[in-house]
């Protein structure tokens, strides 16, 4: 559930989870579909679904005073095994201006991807420093609502993954 | 007379009818004339190793998945032949196949992430044409302010992201240094108003990443979404506009608080139109063969906008009437003059060929609508009577090439865009009586009002010839004007708000029976149609023609090209290379990117049911023939 920007002192000190993907991708939906299933999290970690445009975010982020940490949700194809879940740091990669500007040029003309998001909002200095990507390999990448049954196993993981991540970085 | 190719004339009372004594009025003759310039095209590369073939896949900087084939002559520098590809299918005619007919608004409101909100105004009239319920007065008005949003967004977004950079001191550094150079030098006469002393600067600033011009665009769609949001609630794809109106409740403050940021755009559009005549005129001072860079013939058509909220009564029987009503008129061009501003006529003109497309014929001797409504005659490949039949294939020249189709009028080759909107408008003077906007039949007046800048007047002339620059410099001139239409349509808000006028939306009921529609409506980069056809409330054909299924449509069975493909065979190639290798093709991306493409699509494919399950992506990379292309990493 999205926190309110109205009653709570967004960003300082805070730790965002954002969800990022299509809706009806089956597992690639894995980002909207984990922040689904977390619920809120407690007065310290905002909860949303980042699920438009990555300039949006980017405005969004620049309003807001700096997260202490991040952590990011998506479904991804990257040939891994069907159904197994990714966990890394962000570690601010730099791509070339081209590449980049073809980023922006894609997120201004509607693409949602999470990676266009952390090369924009990084780019600009809108991201912590402390960033975690948690990505999962569909097993199903095809269309409708529901995910497989290995998309399934790899959602709880991921989300039992976000859960220790949270912890993580408010025990810090 | 209007038509010139379809047998179709009017009697003196304006009615139109079929001309007798033509046996088969609507035959479709393919000339051969892919296979002869194949041909020619295969002999000339055998022969001279300087003519080459460039595939630039994907198109960057545009929206969407477009690419481009052409064959570059690089001694003589022009272009010899070119292919314009939509690698992606869009099956959104297909997905709404059987659908309640309300789920149009939302779910071709997917078709693009750019245009978040025209599909769904473009759906609803055409619903509101079925049910015959047109919007209040102030359901009209508070569409077209999120509409003029819109589009305030829309253009700094390709003036300055997208096609800008294209003139940036990044690019032109690269394909034309002794442009630069020169550049930073030649004052800019209009820096009183927008601040850059040079052409230079300016290039300097449309550097994309770290140019103020491209990161102030970044900044300003931020403005210009709130604006839509403040009166859609809810932007890209708002879920608030319906049949007969929009259901939002619109209050002063609502009101108050758009134009806070409309005002900014007043100022925004005087400099836009400072920097873009700057930089043009200069260029085409220093290197006149800009002149043919995208040029073409003067073939546009457009369909109007922005609804007068006296004017609109959303029946097909009163188009003609209330199209001449709109904030943007609908019309015509051939040769550089208005043919007809009548949207009738215009429906009547128009057909969809997919000789070269990823698609079936799906006329083979039938024809379900002969006419419209008022016994005007219609073409078996006018959207009413056409089916999505989707056939993918192997790609060849010859044959098929392209997901989109290609829409001609009166079999004639037309363009869509913005500036066909401001041609169209300014050409047939009738845009209603305002304090802002004059239209003289050659030109289009704006008086912008004073902000942080004073009051401001200014003059887009239809130009003599259409080509990358006219194209995007209309885009400039296209920002003062939506800005001073969304001014107008607030005036008329608080004028209803007064009158306590504040209903935005009429009831009504889902009809038994048979029942047609069409939206008749414009993206950012012009012309957007939506025809559908209905039975007890549930669609049984969609049909969307976009701008950018006109603009990339591939050859027609008549032979002739598409306007991508004809404008960049008219391209010279001014590029500065040294070798074959340094080749980037700077001009035939110019030219693309002047048109603003965007290539709205899904990758999937229907198979029963509205059931989605494959992708479907027709690269451009893999050639048939024999020989490697020279792939082109567009910057």
């Amino acid at each position: 559930m999205p926190t309110s920007e109205a009653t709570t002192p967004v960003g300082a000190g805070r730790v965002l989870v954002a969800g990022v993907g299509y809706q009806n991708l089956r597992d690639l939906s894995a980002g909207p579909l984990v922040i689904e299933r977390l619920g809120a999290l407690g007065d310290r970690v905002d909860v949303e679904d980042f699920s438009y445009g990555p300039i949006d975010v980017l405005f969004l982020l620049q309003r807001r005073a700096r997260y202490a940490g991040a952590v990011f949700v998506t479904g991804a194809k990257r040939g891994q095994l069907p159904g197994s879940v990714d966990h890394r740091r962000w570690d601010f990669p730099t791509i070339a201006a081209d590449a980049l500007q073809e980023r922006i040029a894609e997120a201004v003309t509607g693409v949602i991807s999470l990676d266009n998001l952390l090369h924009i909002c990084g780019h600009f200095g809108a991201l912590p420093a402390d960033v975690t990507v948690i990505e999962v390999e569909p097993a199903d990448d095809g269309w409708g609502e529901g995910v497989s049954a290995e998309g399934g196993r790899a959602l709880g993981e991921a989300t039992a993954l976000v859960r220790a991540e949270v912890m993580r970085l408010l025990t810090r | 007379m209007c038509f010139k190719n379809l047998p179709v004339a009017f009697d003196e009372q304006g009615k139109a009818y079929l001309k007798e004594g033509v046996s088969d009025p609507y035959a479709v003759k393919s000339n051969g004339h892919a296979k002869t310039q194949e041909e020619k095209i295969r002999s000339l590369l055998a022969k001279n190793g300087h003519i080459k073939e460039v595939s630039i896949d994907p198109v960057t900087r545009v929206a969407g998945a477009l690419a481009f084939h052409s064959v570059v002559n690089l001694q003589d520098r022009r272009v010899e032949d070119a292919h314009s590809m939509a690698t992606l299918f869009r099956g959104y005619e297909i997905i709404l196949k059987g659908r309640d007919a309300r789920d149009a608004i939302f779910i071709s409101s997917r078709a693009c992430g750019v245009c978040g909100g025209v599909h769904a105004n473009c759906a609803a009239e055409a619903i509101e044409m079925a049910l015959g319920c047109p919007p209040p007065p102030m359901g009209v008005v508070v569409r077209n302010l999120g509409q003029a949003a819109e589009f305030l967004y829309d253009h700094p977004l390709h003036l300055y992201l997208l096609a800008g950079p294209d003139y940036s001191a990044a690019v032109l550094g690269q394909s034309n240094p002794e442009i630069l150079s020169k550049a930073q030098s030649a004052p800019a006469p209009h820096r009183h108003v927008h601040g850059y002393a040079t052409i230079g600067e300016i290039m300097e600033a449309l550097n994309p990443l770290t140019g103020r011009l491209y990161l102030e665009a970044l900044e300003e769609t931020r403005r210009a979404r709130e604006m839509t949001v403040l009166v859609w609630a809810k932007y890209p794809h708002p879920q608030t506009i319906v049949p007969g109106g929009i259901s939002v409740t619109v209050t002063s403050q609502t009101l108050n608080e758009y134009q806070t940021r409309l005002n900014f755009f007043f100022d925004y559009a005087k400099k836009m139109i400072g920097i873009w005549d700057d930089l043009y005129d200069f260029l085409y001072e220093v290197e006149p063969r800009f002149h043919e860079v995208g040029k073409r013939p003067r073939n546009l058509i457009d369909l109007g906008i922005w609804e007068h909220h006296d004017g609109y009564d959303a029946r097909y029987a009163n188009a003609t009437a209330w199209g001449d009503r709109r904030w943007a008129t609908p019309g015509v061009v051939i040769d550089g003059k208005l043919l007809t501003s009548s949207l009738h006529t215009i429906n009547a003109g128009l057909e969809e060929f997919v000789e070269h497309s990823y698609y079936g014929d799906w006329v083979n001797g039938r024809q379900k609508f002969k006419t419209d409504e008022l016994g005007t005659p219609l073409s078996p490949y006018h959207m009413w009577n056409k089916e999505t039949l989707p056939k993918p294939a192997g790609r060849s020249w010859r044959e098929k090439y392209s997901w989109a189709t290609s829409p001609r009028w009166d079999r004639q080759v037309v363009e869509a865009g913005a500036y066909a909107r401001m041609w169209t408008t300014a050409a047939s003077r009738k845009i209603p009586k305002n304090p802002y906007i004059e239209t003289t039949g050659t030109s289009m007046k704006m008086l912008l009002p004073a902000s942080a800048l004073p009051e401001m007047q200014v003059e887009w002339k239809i130009p003599p010839e259409l080509n990358a620059i006219e194209r995007n410099r209309a885009r400039a001139y296209a920002q003062a004007y939506t800005a001073l239409v969304a001014l107008n349509n607030l005036i008329a808000a608080y004028d209803l708000m007064k009158q306590g006028n504040t209903s935005v939306s009429n009831e009504f009921t889902i009809p038994k029976g048979h029942r047609m529609g069409v939206g008749f409506w414009g993206a950012g980069r012009g012309y957007l149609s939506h025809h559908l056809e209905m039975e007890n409330g549930a669609l049984l054909n969609y049909q969307i023609l976009t701008p950018s299924t006109i603009n990339a449509s591939p050859k027609d069975p008549f032979g002739q090209n598409g306007p991508y493909e004809e404008a960049v065979m008219n391209t010279p190639i001014i590029e500065q290379f040294k070798s074959q290798e340094e080749f980037k093709g700077a001009d035939i991306l110019r030219t693309i990117r002047s048109f603003d493409p965007c290539m709205p699509c899904t990758t999937h494919v229907y198979a029963g049911s509205q059931t989605i399950v494959r992708e479907v992506n027709t690269c451009a990379c893999i050639l048939e023939d024999e020989g490697e292309p020279v792939e082109v990493g567009a910057d």
